[in-house]
């Protein structure tokens, strides 16, 4: 039976890649990996031969230094600015190099040790007791036992206390289970290793202890600066989304060549031609351009004609510039008032945008 | 687009018996197979791409006491009309550099030769040859920029379509991580042939595709012809197998027939000598196209090429995390044992992962990045990696044989420098402290320093010192000097060996070319820059000589028209005269003979301060306000000026009819002279601020005078308060009006504080307290918030406007 969902897993929709992968794969693998480095590193960046996809831009080292941190003692620790693709690179390498990505911690204020090490059914808890059977194992113990990658999500969204509650798994390997008798541990089986995503400057974020740092090699990513790269990022993603719904549009080549512009202008403070600007506090990342092209997408689809303009794209980054601070909509207004209304004079595109955006209310 | 077929050149030219062997400058791998092929071939004749002229330093270049780095420098005469060419004979001259480190193949090959006894030469054109120095090719200033490379350039290594297509089919992020994966990892193998058939494939590849407009612009024509017409004079000439060792670029056209004859180096015009070179210099270079950067790492895998590269990344990580234990609280913690296995597994694994033998360049430095550094990394700037990048560039500096040659002005400094605890062994950077009043010998050091300095070396910087220009730091007992004995410091020595064979030679030819510059564009301007060069020339330890600037100073002072300029030169003079212990002058009596005469000078340029027209009203005054200061500064330090002379001067001008502004001014400096009384200049005040001026600005001028040259009056002089208070106090609304905005630039160069004052001065003579003058206004605390955002903005717009 094939159901429908929203976001099938990324093992699920890179299935068929995975297996032509996997098919082919004649290198050595590491004990507990399901494909060979080289051939996890193909699925991400792609193999033109094999029909594999390019998955992730911008750095391609970054990837190669995941991928070896997997195969070592270490945790691999993936840091950067917010929608810099952090977890999306998380859920390609573990899907890749263990087949599921499903094993996942979602760190949050209210994450608690149980979340990383066990919890216990407490119906059968008081009927048998301790047992093996009403122990509910994390997804961290499941990935012990079955030698796969756990991934953490945002790591220091949970209280420091908690997060250490890693540093024993990390570097003993296992994790004693005292309830079930005084000898009783899980120990990992090879394969097993963590993905944690960080994010250091946001607000509301806890520090991380360096016992736990030591457990872990550090990759930052950085948001994309190529345009180009991130307009055709920005378009696959939007394909994938949109053809999961069965939608069809038009224009959406030129309509994300003006996205991606504005979100480079605004994330770095300055545009192309060197004109400086002041930069909204809101984060302007790459998934956030990919939303609001979606989002104008549906609305071209369904409440217009069907070709996606300028003026879409104006009215939905309202909703992503107008989310942390108040005086962001006015950096916004001087942004459309002075860069943009130059460019309304040389394409159609952004003259849309500039009409439809200054008619907005930004403060 | 048709796209020819690409001619693969072959290694030998059966019918010549020409080997033609394609190399990349300082690569590791290339030097140790052409070790292998030399052995096998057994060569009668090795030719190697470099320029022909510098055949008769081969001897040197082997020489068993020679280490690298070394470089051949070439110095060119600069031809009438070039940049460098200047009247005075200066020998600023074309600089060009041919460097050769330990893992070069052309040194492997110039070594190979002499080791078997068979000739070696060199078969480019001629260092002085145009083709050989591109536009930017002199060096005329002296620093840290490398010269010209007379290497091949290697660009189109780096970039260009062919390279970027074929990194990004191998996974490789640039062109040199391209040849580390082709080539650099097959040091260990035995197949040399097919070693350098795939090296000439690969090169003919990247002929292929360069634009032959660059080809035409750059000279590889005219230098191809050369190297084909030396080869085959050389073919005539030996007898038996032949190998030329030439950038991968041009092997292929080395198996034409030569066309040309070959140009032979003139006799006049340049002269080469070889010099100890630097790993930072070569790092350098090949930011210019040519060569392998970090040359410290291919150093490290040529010392292992026994070992084919296995230990190597275990070698650096290891060697990296030792530097930085030794230098900890620079770059935070040291690493661990555990971090360094796991950077160690990292290299080998990356390795792997890429399909490479063992860790090149860029495993290791990505192994040491993914383990070294805990936390999140910027773009650019990380200084972990920056002293990464260093500490792989290496700082060692090579070593040429006592008879290299080097010109005698070269040994003379270095002894000297030695006998002054200078390091002259590695080129790196450091500081010293030198105790110049109590310690003779650090005073010697101080003054070899300024020496070295004035005479255009870069090898020493003072950053902290007794400063007499500013009158600062005089009572200062130590200097501090950053240090550094780089390749450039030999090379500005050789520029400068033609015209002199000792430090002192030196210094007082460069001091007479500065000093004929000078009088050339001076036209009696120059004075202060002669005193500088003066107080340069005094702390260098010039004995003779010196006074030829002082010479320069008087004639200067004599002809300056400007009292401006004058008094400018003249409160240097004084300052000279003042920091003369600093300065190590002992005889002083030269100075006070120009003090005298420019304080003649002085006097009798002041009276025509009357005949200055209106424009130059302002710079008047602030002539004057010079003066005064230089009066002080005179009274303080007895310095022989008579300062009785000048009351008379300033009678002299009093006398004269005067603008109102300069009026106010001479009569205030008459005052504090003890020349005028204070009732006489209340009357000036009051009679010019009620004149009849049509200009109401007119009326204010005195009160501007008064207040330029000695605002103080205003405190101890009441009257003049009084005398304002008056005035405005009496004016009609309307005139009031139109006195207001001059009153208030009249009183522009008070300060905060001072204007408070006054106010408090004037409220008390109107009868008010003086708690009066300030108004508390009521202000919401909504209305401070606004004001403190647009304050905030404000800031962030200077910010951005770069005016923060």
């Amino acid at each position: 039976m094939t159901q429908q969902m929203i976001r099938p897993s990324a093992e699920l929709r890179y299935a068929a890649e995975l297996s032509a992968l996997a098919a082919q794969d004649t290198f050595p693998r590491p004990p507990g990996w399901q494909l060979s480095p080289r051939a996890v590193r193909s699925f991400l960046l792609g193999d033109q031969k094999l029909g594999v996809s390019r998955k992730f831009y911008g750095d391609d080292p970054l990837v190669d230094r995941a991928i070896v941190s997997l195969m070592s003692q270490q945790g691999l620790m993936l840091v950067g600015e917010p929608g810099t693709a952090k977890s999306l690179l998380s859920e390609l390498l573990a899907a890749a190099v263990c087949g599921t990505s499903g094993l996942v911690v979602q760190g949050s204020a209210g994450t608690t040790e149980d979340h990383i090490r066990y919890g216990w059914n407490y119906a059968l808890l008081l009927a048998e007791g301790p047992s093996e059977r009403a122990l509910v194992p994390s997804p961290v113990l499941n990935a012990m036992r079955t030698g796969r990658i756990v991934r953490f999500e945002e790591i220091t969204r949970c209280p420091p206390e908690v997060q250490d509650a890693l540093i024993s798994i990390l570097s003993e390997k296992s994790l004693a289970l005292p309830e079930l008798g005084s000898d009783s541990v899980a120990t990992a089986t090879p394969g097993f290793n963590v993905i944690a995503t960080a994010n250091l400057r946001d607000r509301g974020v806890h520090e991380m202890s360096s016992a736990l740092k030591r457990r872990f090699n550090f990759e930052t990513v950085h948001p994309i600066a190529d345009p180009e790269f991130e307009r055709e990022l920005v378009l696959r993603q939007l394909a994938e989304r949109l053809g999961t719904a069965g939608v069809s549009i038009s224009g959406e080549r030129d309509v994300a060549d003006v996205l991606v512009k504005t979100f480079q202008d605004l994330r770095t403070g300055r545009t192309a031609e060197g004109v400086a600007l002041t930069r909204p506090d809101a984060v302007m990342s790459t998934a956030e351009a990919v939303n609001v092209l979606h989002a104008a997408a549906l609305e071209a689809a369904y409440l217009d004609d069907g070709r996606l303009s300028g003026a879409h794209v104006a009215r939905q980054l309202q909703g992503v510039v107008l989310k942390d601070s108040p005086d962001d909509g006015k950096r916004l207004r001087a942004y459309v008032d002075h860069i943009v209304k130059e460019r309304a004079g040389r394409s159609g595109v952004w003259k849309e945008f500039y009409q439809a955006a200054r008619s907005l209310k930004l403060g | 687009m048709d796209i020819a077929p690409l001619e693969i050149p072959a290694l030998h030219d059966q019918d010549r018996d020409l080997w033609v062997v394609p190399i990349r400058h300082h690569s590791p791998a290339c030097a140790a197979h052409l070790e292998r092929m030399i052995a096998e071939i057994e060569p009668a004749a090795i030719l190697v791409e470099g320029p022909c002229d510098f055949d008769p330093l081969i001897e040197m270049v082997c020489d068993p006491r020679t280490r690298a780095p070394i470089a051949v420098v070439a110095l060119k005469d600069a031809e009438k009309g070039e940049a460098g060419h200047d009247a005075h004979g200066a020998t600023r001259r074309a600089v060009s550099y041919f460097p050769f480190c330990a893992h070069s193949p052309e040194l492997i090959a110039l070594q190979a030769a002499q080791g078997r006894g068979i000739p070696a030469r060199f078969i480019d054109l001629p260092s002085t040859a145009r083709e050989m120095l591109d536009e930017t090719g002199d060096l005329a200033e002296p620093g840290d920029t490398p010269g010209r490379s007379l290497l091949g350039d290697e660009h189109p290594f780096d970039v260009g379509d062919y390279v970027t297509a074929l990194a990004r089919e191998l996974g490789c992020r640039d062109g040199n991580e391209v040849w580390d994966q082709l080539f650099e990892t097959r040091l260990g193998s035995e197949d040399w042939q097919g070693f350098f058939a795939d090296v000439g494939r690969y090169c003919a590849c990247i002929r292929g595709a360069t634009d032959p407009a660059r080809m035409a612009r750059d000279g590889t024509w005219p230098r191809e012809a050369q190297m084909r017409a030396l080869v085959a004079q050389y073919r005539n000439e030996f007898t038996g197998p032949i190998i030329v060792i030439v950038g991968g670029f041009h092997a292929g056209a080395m198996f034409a027939a030569a066309t040309d004859q070959p140009i032979a180096p003139t006799a006049r015009g340049g002269k080469s000598y070889l010099i100890r070179y630097g790993m930072r210099q070569l790092d350098a270079l090949s930011g210019y196209g040519a060569g392998l950067p970090l040359p410290g790492y291919y150093d490290r895998l040529w010392q292992m090429r026994g070992q084919g590269g296995d230990g190597l990344s275990r070698d650096i990580i290891t060697g990296f995390a030792a530097h930085l234990r030794n230098a900890t609280g620079e770059h935070g913690e040291a690493p661990s044992f555990p971090v360094m296995v796991n950077a160690i597994e990292q290299a080998e694994r990356l390795a792997m992962l890429r399909g490479r033998p063992f860790p090149t360049r860029d495993d290791v430095i990505d192994a040491i990045r993914s383990s070294f550094i805990k936390g999140e990394i910027p773009v650019a700037d990380v200084p972990l990696l920056a002293e990464l990048r260093s500490w792989l560039t290496g700082h060692a500096i090579g070593e040429v044989p006592p008879s290299a040659g080097s010109p005698p002005l070269v040994e003379a400094v270095r002894e000297q420098a030695r006998k002054l605890g200078f390091s002259v062994e590695d080129g790196d950077r450091r500081s010293r402290e030198l105790d110049i009043y109590r310690k003779p010998r650090h005073r010697a050091a101080s003054r070899f320093c300024h020496a070295m300095t004035l005479i255009g070396t870069s090898f020493a910087n003072r950053t902290a010192g007794p400063d007499f220009r500013n009158d600062a730091a005089l009572d200062r007992l130590h200097e501090i000097w950053t240090l550094c004995w780089s390749p450039q410091v030999e090379a500005r020595l050789i520029e400068l060996s033609e015209v002199a064979d000792t430090l002192d030679e030196a210094l007082a030819a460069v001091l007479a070319w500065k000093l004929a510059a000078l009088e050339e564009e001076g036209q009696g301007r120059n004075a202060r820059a002669a005193i500088d060069l003066f107080a340069a020339a005094t702390r260098a330890g010039l004995k003779g000589g010196a006074g030829a600037m002082l010479t320069l100073v008087e004639t200067q002072i004599v002809e300056d028209p400007e009292l401006a300029s004058l008094v400018a030169a003249l409160t240097d003079l004084v300052l000279l005269r003042r920091g003369r212990d600093a300065l190590g002058i002992t005889d002083i009596s030269v100075i006070d003979r120009i003090i005298g005469a420019a304080w003649r000078r002085v006097l009798i340029l002041l009276p025509e301060l009357a005949d200055y027209g209106e424009d130059q009203l302002r710079g008047a005054i602030a002539s004057l306000a010079d003066l005064r200061g230089l009066i002080e500064l005179a009274r303080s330090s007895q310095a022989p000026m008579d300062i009785a002379l000048f009351d008379d001067a300033l009678a002299l001008l009093n006398q004269r009819m005067l603008m109102p502004g300069l009026a106010g001014a001479v009569l205030a400096f008459s005052l504090i002279d003890g020349q005028a009384s204070m009732d006489l200049l209340e009357d000036r005040l009051r009679g010019e601020m009620r004149g009849g001026y049509v200009d109401p600005s007119d009326r204010l001028a005195f009160l501007g005078g008064i207040i330029a040259i000695a605002r103080e009056l205003l405190w101890v002089t009441p009257a003049i308060i009084d005398a304002i208070n008056d005035v405005v106090g009496h004016a009609e609304q309307a005139d009031f009006l139109a006195l207001l905005p001059h009153l208030r630039l009249a009183l522009m160069p008070l300060d905060p504080r001072e204007i408070d004052r006054l106010a408090e001065e004037v409220a008390i003579r109107i009868g008010a307290q003086p708690g009066d003058l300030a108004a508390l206004v009521a202000i919401s605390e909504a209305e401070m918030t606004a004001n403190l955002a647009l304050d905030r903005d404000l800031a962030t717009l200077l910010e951005q406007d770069g005016m923060a």
